[in-house]
């Protein structure tokens, strides 16, 4: 993986919807944040590191839209009894590196450190770690391919994660 | 304050049972000491340990322990600490190693936990201290296999593994009968989730079917939903056969039956589950039919159970290959861990299938855990009143079939939790082996 300079214009756009997104998960809002996915996106967040397969190795999540749309449902149900707890969390990312750039569509992978206090049940819990963001050009923003979550803990003993990271 | 066994005997009636099993912290201690000292504890799968020298750790109720395979291909499970000054041998998760090292004084055990070496043996010359005496060994546990699970006890007086077993080996056996090659292997890594609740809720919810309406009803809501805004011809999604059962009726439920055994064990199902419907990959299906002939491939096929509880600390879902493993840690903090299993000569289709299961279902980041581990640290919670000392478990009471060797009910009985506490009471009273 090489990483490419490009110009700033075009990092602030990346900049931007990584800000975007990370804002509706803030509060959390996943009828905006879904719609910042492609059709045929994916949200991922593997249960060891490195771990190349979603499919052959457990994961804490993998998404594709179809389960994506079920758990927006599922989080405004009034039977959802874990969902009943006020839910906030802030993020913060940063390092953001511009990685495999494809100058001609302008698509690329970007990835990013992110701190993330998640308020749920009385209770603040931090995760951090690393995103990876496939994203492809949609006009003069982008919209996400794939989300890759690597929780710097993520073969701990984890309580339940009650959102998307 | 402290029981008399009068008094431990008398917190579990036939159709209630007392609070303080659940909040009080000396009951833990108890039980950690009665139940899980004196029954077979799940330890881990043969194949998390394929080659020599290989090891895995976990704490067997609060001891901690290693199971290892040795240089002859034999399996221990030994008390992970030095036979010097206690200090833990190995404290990673799993790992291979040649021989047991410890990190402080360099103490040396083989593999099986005999004492090899200890450096600078001068100082102890003419001091008494003998290296042989088998004290300063690493301590063995009483152990057993059965059909690749591996268990033991701290026990002496323990039956064997398969009469501790009795019926309840059957799903064991199903499990295993449903790969092509008879054999299951730990596959697709494991999930460790934390809950905030006493182990018996976690155990006592397995064959609850008088929950899953209620508890998963906003996760089939939400799938059932989103589904129909799918257009007809859309491809078929494993997703769609594992989330909706799960918000079957009662009637459902109550016709998969509940079966009881000696010990604690129990499972639902049999003839169904809400496994029943899965749709099996045509390419699995030859590989069974080639392994096992028409009539003895539909026998294993259609045996259908959904939870099978070992008891105290193993879960199985045969249909599914799936297993969920309790490490009780405080009254009121639990740590489950859920493992999948591949089928041996099974398609790759299969284990995908399972850990598709294990992930939808019992994640951390799950649409269903979650929901039942809200039912549970509310228990938890609410049981800090006193505003009643008794939790009932009338249900069906008197009116389950008790056989030979086994309690047969409906499928919404309370049978398994009664069950439990036959067990709970025997194994803490002392009246167990």
């Amino acid at each position: 993986m090489t990483t490419v300079v490009t110009s700033n214009e075009a990092i602030r756009a990346i900049e931007q919807l990584l800000y975007r997104e990370a804002s509706y998960l803030d509060r959390p809002d996943l009828d905006r944040w879904i719609e910042l996915y492609t059709d045929d996106g994916t949200y991922w967040m593997p249960a060891v590191p490195d771990q190349e397969d979603p499919h052959m190795h457990i994961s804490l999540f993998y998404d594709d839209r179809v389960l994506m749309e079920v758990r927006r449902r599922n989080l405004k149900h009034p039977a959802a009894a874990s969902k009943e707890y006020t839910i906030r969390a802030s993020h913060i990312i940063s390092n953001i590196q511009v990685r495999d750039l494809d100058e001609a569509t302008g698509n690329c992978t970007v990835t990013s450190n992110f701190h993330c206090f998640l308020y749920y049940r009385d209770k603040q819990t931090p995760y951090a770690g690393t995103y990876t963001h496939e994203l492809v050009r949609d006009g003069d923003s982008y919209r996400i391919k794939s989300k890759r979550v690597d929780l710097i803990n993520c073969d701990a003993a984890l309580n339940t994660i009650i959102i998307y990271i | 304050m402290s029981y008399t066994e009068q008094q431990i005997a008398e917190m579990v009636q036939p159709t209630k049972v007392h609070r303080n099993v659940y909040t009080d912290p000396e009951i833990f201690d108890l039980e950690m000491e009665r139940i899980w000292a004196r029954t077979w504890i799940y330890i881990a799968h043969e194949s998390q340990v394929p080659e020599k020298g290989n090891y895995f750790t976990l704490n067997y109720g609060k001891v901690p322990v290693v199971m290892v395979r040795d240089n002859d291909d034999r399996i221990h499970v030994l008390h992970n600490r030095c036979g010097h000054k206690g200090v833990k041998l190995v404290d990673k998760p799993c790992g291979r190693i040649p021989a047991f090292r410890c990190c402080y004084h360099g103490w040396r055990f083989r593999l099986d936990g005999k004492l090899l070496g200890v450096p600078h043996m001068v100082g102890y010359e003419g001091t008494g201290f003998d290296k042989d005496d088998p004290q300063y060994s690493m301590q063995k546990l009483r152990s057993e296999s059965y059909r690749g699970f591996v268990f033991a006890t701290m026990n002496p007086n323990a039956p064997d593994l398969k009469t501790w077993m009795g019926g309840a080996a059957d799903v064991m056996d199903n499990l295993c009968d449903r790969a092509p090659e008879g054999e299951v292997e730990a596959a697709g890594g494991v999930l460790r989730y934390e809950h905030e609740c006493n182990w018996k809720m976690f155990i006592e919810n397995l064959n609850d079917t008088m929950h899953p309406m209620i508890v998963h009803r906003a996760v089939v809501d939400s799938a059932l939903d989103y589904i129909k805004t799918l257009p007809e011809d859309s491809p078929r999604r494993d997703e769609a056969e594992i989330i909706p059962p799960f918000g079957a009726s009662y009637e459902v439920f109550e016709e998969t039956g509940i079966t009881g055994f000696r010990y604690g064990h129990h499972y639902d199902g049999g003839k169904s589950s809400i496994h029943s419907d899965y749709t099996l990959d045509p390419e699995y299906k030859s590989a069974m039919l080639k392994a096992y002939g028409e009539e003895r491939m539909r026998e294993i096929l259609s045996f259908n159970t959904h939870n099978t509880l070992y008891y105290p600390s193993l879960t199985i879902k045969s249909a599914v290959q799936n297993i969920r493993v309790v490490r009780p840690i405080a009254h009121n903090k639990t740590i489950i861990e859920t493992w999948s299993f591949r089928l041996k000569g099974a398609p790759d289709s299969m284990l995908k299938r399972t850990l598709l299961y294990s992930r939808l279902i019992n994640s951390n980041g799950s649409m269903v855990g979650p929901d039942d581990l809200t039912a549970y640290f509310r228990a938890q919670e609410g049981l800090e009143s006193a505003a009643t000392d008794w939790i009932e478990m009338h249900r069906n009471y008197g009116q389950d079939e008790v056989l030979a060797d086994r309690v047969v009910g409906k499928g919404t009985s309370d049978l398994d939790v009664r069950t439990q506490y036959a067990a709970w009471r025997e194994f803490m009273t002392g009246e167990a082996a």
